[in-house]
C-alpha cells in the first residue's frame, strides 16, 4: 500500500524539475555560444533536510525536503552489511549514505542540512561511530552541507531506565 | 557548513581541558578541526567547527570535552581519537537513589582498595575508568565497553567483586574463542 502510494507522490516531482532545468538550460544558451560543451549542470540549488540516527546497533539515514515531510531517500546500516554487529560500523554508515546519495541526485537535490540523532532519553547521549562516517560520504558525495545540528532528545527529568530495581541480570 | 554545541563541564575541570598555557585546548583544536570557547565563570564549552567538511570532527570533540570533563586526564581522553573508541557515562543515582552516603559506598566498591577493583576492571576488559562526583566514566571499543558497563553496574546493584571477574574472564575466553574461529565465517571488510 504505502509503496504504490510513495510512488504516486514521487511521479509529479521529477517532471517539475525537467522543466525547471530545461528552462534554466535553455536561458543559459541563450546567454552562451551554442558551440561550447557544458561539462557542469548548473540548476537551482535544491537543499533538503538528512537526518542521521545513530546508535550503537544501526545507523539509519533518512533525507527528506525542507519541511521534513516528504521522504527523498532511506537507506540504513543493516541493509548492506550481514553480521548484527557491524550494522553501526562505520563502513555500513558510508554504503547506506552512498545509496541515498545515488537516489538524492537523480531527484536534483544539491546540499543537505544534517540533523544527528543519538538514543537519547533514558540511553546514549552521544552518536554512535556511523555518524561521523555518513556526514563525510555526503560530503565527499558531492553535496553541500549546511548546518549540522545534534537533535537528540535530552529530558529534562527522566522515566527510569529499564530493568527494574535488581538491574540487568545476565 | 556550520556547528555549534554548548556543553556544561565542572568549574574545577575547567583548568584541565586549558590545560598548560592553552596546550591541551590548542590541541583538541588542531585534532578535531574545531574552536573551543570555554568561560571559566560558568563552565560552559562551546564548540565550533570551522569550514571543511572532510576533516572536521565534531562529535569526536565533544565526546573528549565531556571525557574531561567527567575526569580523564587528558592523554586518556584524547585516546578517544583511536580506532573506534566511544565514551560512555554512568550516573551512580541509578543505583543509590538520591542518598549521598550510598553514592560514597558504591564509588569505594567501584574503586576498591586502593585502586584494586577499578585496576582489576580496566584490565580485564581493555577500557579505561573514570569515578568522578556522581558519575561513572568508560573509553573503549564498543563491544569492550558493553562488557565494562554489565560489570560496573552489577557491582554497584550489589554483586561480589569476585563474581564480576569471573565473568569477565569467561567473556574474554569467549572472545578468543570467536577470532581463533575460520575466517570464512567473519566479515573480512571490517
Amino acid at each position: 500500500m504505502s509503496e504504490t502510494e510513495a510512488k504516486i507522490e514521487e511521479k509529479p516531482a521529477p517532471v517539475e524539475e525537467i522543466q525547471a532545468e530545461s528552462v534554466a538550460e535553455e536561458t543559459k544558451y541563450d546567454v552562451k555560444a551554442k558551440g561550447e560543451p557544458e561539462t557542469k549542470k548548473e540548476g537551482p540549488a535544491k537543499w533538503g533536510i538528512a537526518h542521521i540516527y545513530s546508535s550503537y546497533n544501526n545507523t539509519i539515514i533518512h533525507m527528506t525536503d525542507l519541511t521534513g515531510a516528504e521522504t527523498v531517500a532511506l537507506s540504513s546500516g543493516g541493509v548492506h552489511v550481514n553480521a548484527d554487529r557491524y550494522e553501526s560500523s562505520p563502513f555500513a554508515a558510508m554504503k547506506a549514505a552512498n545509496t541515498v546519495i545515488e537516489s538524492a541526485k537523480t531527484k536534483g537535490f544539491t546540499g543537505f542540512h544534517i540533523r544527528v540523532r543519538a538514543v537519547g532519553g533514558v540511553g546514549s547521549r552521544v552518536p554512535g561511530p556511523g555518524a561521523q562516517a555518513a556526514i563525510r560520504a555526503l560530503a565527499r558525495g558531492g553535496f553541500k552541507i549546511g548546518r549540522i545540528d545534534d537533535v537528540t532528545p535530552i529530558p529534562h527529568d527522566t522515566t527510569r531506565k529499564k530493568g527494574g530495581k535488581r538491574g540487568r541480570r545476565v | 557548513m556550520i556547528f555549534e554545541k554548548l556543553i556544561r563541564i565542572p568549574n574545577d575541570r575547567i583548568a584541565v581541558l586549558i590545560g598548560k598555557s592553552g596546550s591541551v585546548k590548542s590541541k583538541i583544536e588542531q585534532i578535531c578541526f574545531v574552536t573551543l570557547d570555554i568561560d571559566g565563570d560558568t563552565g560552559e564549552v562551546l564548540i565550533k567547527s570551522t569550514d571543511d567538511v572532510e576533516k572536521v570532527e565534531p562529535f569526536k570533540a565533544m565526546e573528549i570535552v565531556t571525557a574531561i570533563g567527567r575526569g580523564f586526564s587528558p592523554e586518556n581522553a584524547l585516546t578517544l581519537i583511536n580506532g573506534e573508541n566511544t565514551l560512555h557515562v554512568i550516573n551512580l543515582n541509578e543505583f543509590a537513589g538520591k542518598s549521598s552516603a550510598n553514592i560514597e559506598r558504591i564509588k569505594g566498591r567501584l574503586i576498591g582498595e586502593s585502586g584494586k577493583a577499578r585496576r582489576n576492571m580496566e584490565n580485564l576488559t581493555g577500557t579505561l575508568i573514570s569515578i568522578y562526583g556522581k558519575t561513572v566514566s568508560i573509553i573503549g571499543e564498543p563491544n569492550k565497553l558493553r562488557l565494562a558497563v554489565d560489570a560496573i553496574s552489577s557491582i554497584s546493584s550489589g554483586s561480589m567483586h569476585g563474581a564480576v571477574y569471573t565473568k569477565l574472564e569467561a567473556a574474554n575466553r569467549r572472545g578468543k574463542q570467536e577470532k581463533m574461529k575460520l575466517w570464512e565465517d567473519q566479515n573480512v571488510f571490517d
